[in-house]
């Protein structure tokens, strides 16, 4: 039908159509372009502004570096304390990670594959803490954490993020777990393995993709948040690399040194962009896994 | 098989099954008990006042207008993501080419530290030599270059728009994740029958996306209501009250920020509120959004 009337019309007719389709399309590809590109440009402006110095930089936001001028990195990393606090973030959040994965993983494990009484109610106790509001822990646990001596410790924040933590990478493990084939088990108890020795030196293999994933998207998370610091944490010397950022930026009224505060923001954003540089396809798949199986 | 396998559920579950319940669930059930309670925090002083601090918030004027700035965080902020990542998906969803890279970079916002995009977009939005106005500037619009983006007029807004471009990336990515189920043949049975991308985005990605969509807004009342980090690191100091957040109010009320507070009682009512309200809408769209899913 629309064919027909297509070869009915003029020559002129004919592209003015074609141009009416092809303008608003342009039109929209040109504002993802220039997403993309903002995107890109607001990553790529302080990653350059970094190396400017403050005079350079309030003489023109726009202009490249004269020279690379690594004094803030040095400023930032020392006597900002940068280098600190981006210590105790890798040790706090290498552990913390490490033991969400480790209890997530075997617990994710039973709750997929083994029927058992109250296998329903377990599984849905622990998802539902995806929809808590975590301000609502803040008073109790910093009770609790008080009565456990862990305030102004990086031990009790690290026990909170693996709680926190749990409801979600449980949720996406057992998503992993529960495609596997289930003749894998029964050929393990056939030849007489236990059923641990089989999770551990067939089923955990098998789900190794799923695992590094929540592994990697907990520190990423986990790298990212300041929240539970900010709370839990008074000492200096404690601080992680976030609420180090974040105290850098408070002090930045003071100081005016935006330079310093850029080199700041480059110290705390590049491992998690070196990451996701890395393996973006599976962060990606990983932190939208619950919507999609929801 | 399942006799052998059940040996292994209760050691198996048990180190997640202690620290969720000390560390979360214990918490979650405590801060009914702390929320009936006048309390400073240091003393012992803790004294059962019963639904005081619930009665206290609904008159509180503070609290209506955060939640009010929240809605619409939640409702605007919702309706610009939305539109937008459905507009990203519709444009990216067929292109092979490139796809993975569009897909990386939109999504980038969301794996850096919330704190150094407060700081990026405090110095886009500083008014004297900040990016937007001097881009203002150099296109010769004087006039608009003088605004204060972060003034007490336009600093909900302007962080709105913050907010909306790094979860943008995020829905986008979701949908298009989405989109990439359908399959290719409804698309090529459309186009021989002449339809259009607008028409083949109404006709056949909105319709089959729509669980995605509905999952998405699920997501969205959840991450908008518990909004924090952003809005917190913002201004650079504390936080101006037009950017306050149900969260923000509650761990200012518990902690204070300059002056101390030291309401715990009253901060851990205001969750609560909180946890009601989210539960509340999280029930009420999944019941109403999710129609019986498409079979294809």
């Amino acid at each position: 039908m629309e064919r027909n009337l297509e070869t009915r019309e003029s020559a002129g007719g004919l592209l003015a159509r074609r141009l009416a389709a092809a303008v608003p399309s342009g039109v929209a590809n040109l504002f993802l372009a220039l997403w993309i590109a903002f995107t890109l440009f607001t990553i790529a402006w302080v990653l350059i502004s970094s190396f400017k110095t403050n005079r350079e930089l309030f003489e023109s936001v726009w202009s490249l570096p004269r020279g690379l001028n690594v004094q803030s990195y040095v400023k930032a990393w020392r006597i900002s304390k940068m280098g600190n606090y981006f210590l105790n973030s890798l040790l706090l959040i290498t552990f913390s990670t490490a033991g969400i994965v480790f209890v997530a993983a075997p617990a994710a494990y039973v709750l997929a594959r083994v029927a058992f009484r109250g296998r329903q109610l377990v599984t849905n106790i622990f998802v539902s803490g995806m929809s808590i509001p975590q301000v609502l822990l803040l008073v109790p646990v910093f009770m609790l954490l008080r009565r456990f001596l862990l305030l102004d410790n990086l031990i009790g924040v690290g026990l909170v993020y693996v709680a926190v933590n749990l409801p979600f990478t449980i949720f996406m493990l057992i998503s992993f777990f529960i495609t596997l084939p289930v003749e894998l088990e029964e050929a393990s108890a056939i030849d007489g393995a236990s059923p641990v020795r089989t999770f551990l030196t067939v089923m955990l293999p098998l789900a190794g993709p799923g695992i590094i994933t929540a592994f990697i998207i907990n520190f990423i998370w986990n790298w990212k948040e300041y929240f539970w610091p900010l709370v839990l944490i008074s000492s200096d010397s404690k601080k992680t690399v976030s609420l180090g950022l974040y105290g850098l930026q408070g002090s930045m009224q003071y100081s005016a040194d935006w330079v310093g505060l850029f080199a700041g923001c480059v110290i705390v954003m590049l491992p998690t962009l070196l990451l996701f540089a890395v393996m973006s396809k599976r962060i990606i798949s990983g932190m939208t896994i619950g919507a999609l199986k929801g | 098989m399942n006799t052998w396998l059940k040996r292994i559920v209760v050691p198996f579950l048990a180190p997640a099954a202690i620290l969720y319940l000390v560390f979360f669930v214990f918490p979650a059930v405590q801060s009914l008990w702390v929320s009936l309670h006048n309390w400073s925090g240091f003393t012992r002083d803790m004294t059962f006042i019963g639904v005081r601090n619930f009665t206290e918030a609904l008159k509180d004027k503070t609290f209506h207008r955060v939640l009010m700035q929240s809605l619409g965080l939640v409702f605007f902020g919702g309706i610009l993501t939305f539109c937008l990542s459905l507009f990203f998906t519709g444009l990216l969803g067929g292109k092979g080419r490139g796809k993975g890279f569009f897909r990386a970079v939109i999504f980038s916002p969301n794996v850096i530290t919330m704190v150094a995009l407060a700081t990026l977009w405090g110095f886009i939005y500083n008014p004297r030599f900040g990016l937007l106005n001097s881009l203002l500037r150099a296109l010769g619009l004087t006039r608009l270059a003088e605004v204060s983006w972060m003034g007490p007029d336009l600093v909900y807004w302007s962080i709105l728009a913050a907010v909306v471009w790094i979860y943008v990336g995020f829905y986008t990515v979701l949908f298009m994740a989405g989109a990439d189920k359908i399959p290719i043949a409804f698309y090529e049975a459309a186009k021989l029958e002449g339809a259009g991308n607008l028409r083949m985005f109404f006709t056949i990605t909105f319709p089959l996306l729509w669980d995605v969509i509905s999952m998405g807004i699920v997501y969205w009342i959840i991450d908008g209501f518990m909004q924090f980090e952003f809005y917190y690191a913002v201004s650079g100091s504390f936080p101006p009250i037009q950017i306050w957040t149900i969260p923000i109010y509650v761990v200012i009320l518990a902690f204070g920020k300059r002056t101390p507070i030291y309401r715990m009682g009253y901060a851990t009512a205001i969750a609560f509120y909180l946890l009601v309200i989210v539960t509340l809408l999280v029930t009420l769209s999944r019941k109403f959004l999710r129609r019986t899913a498409v079979e294809y």
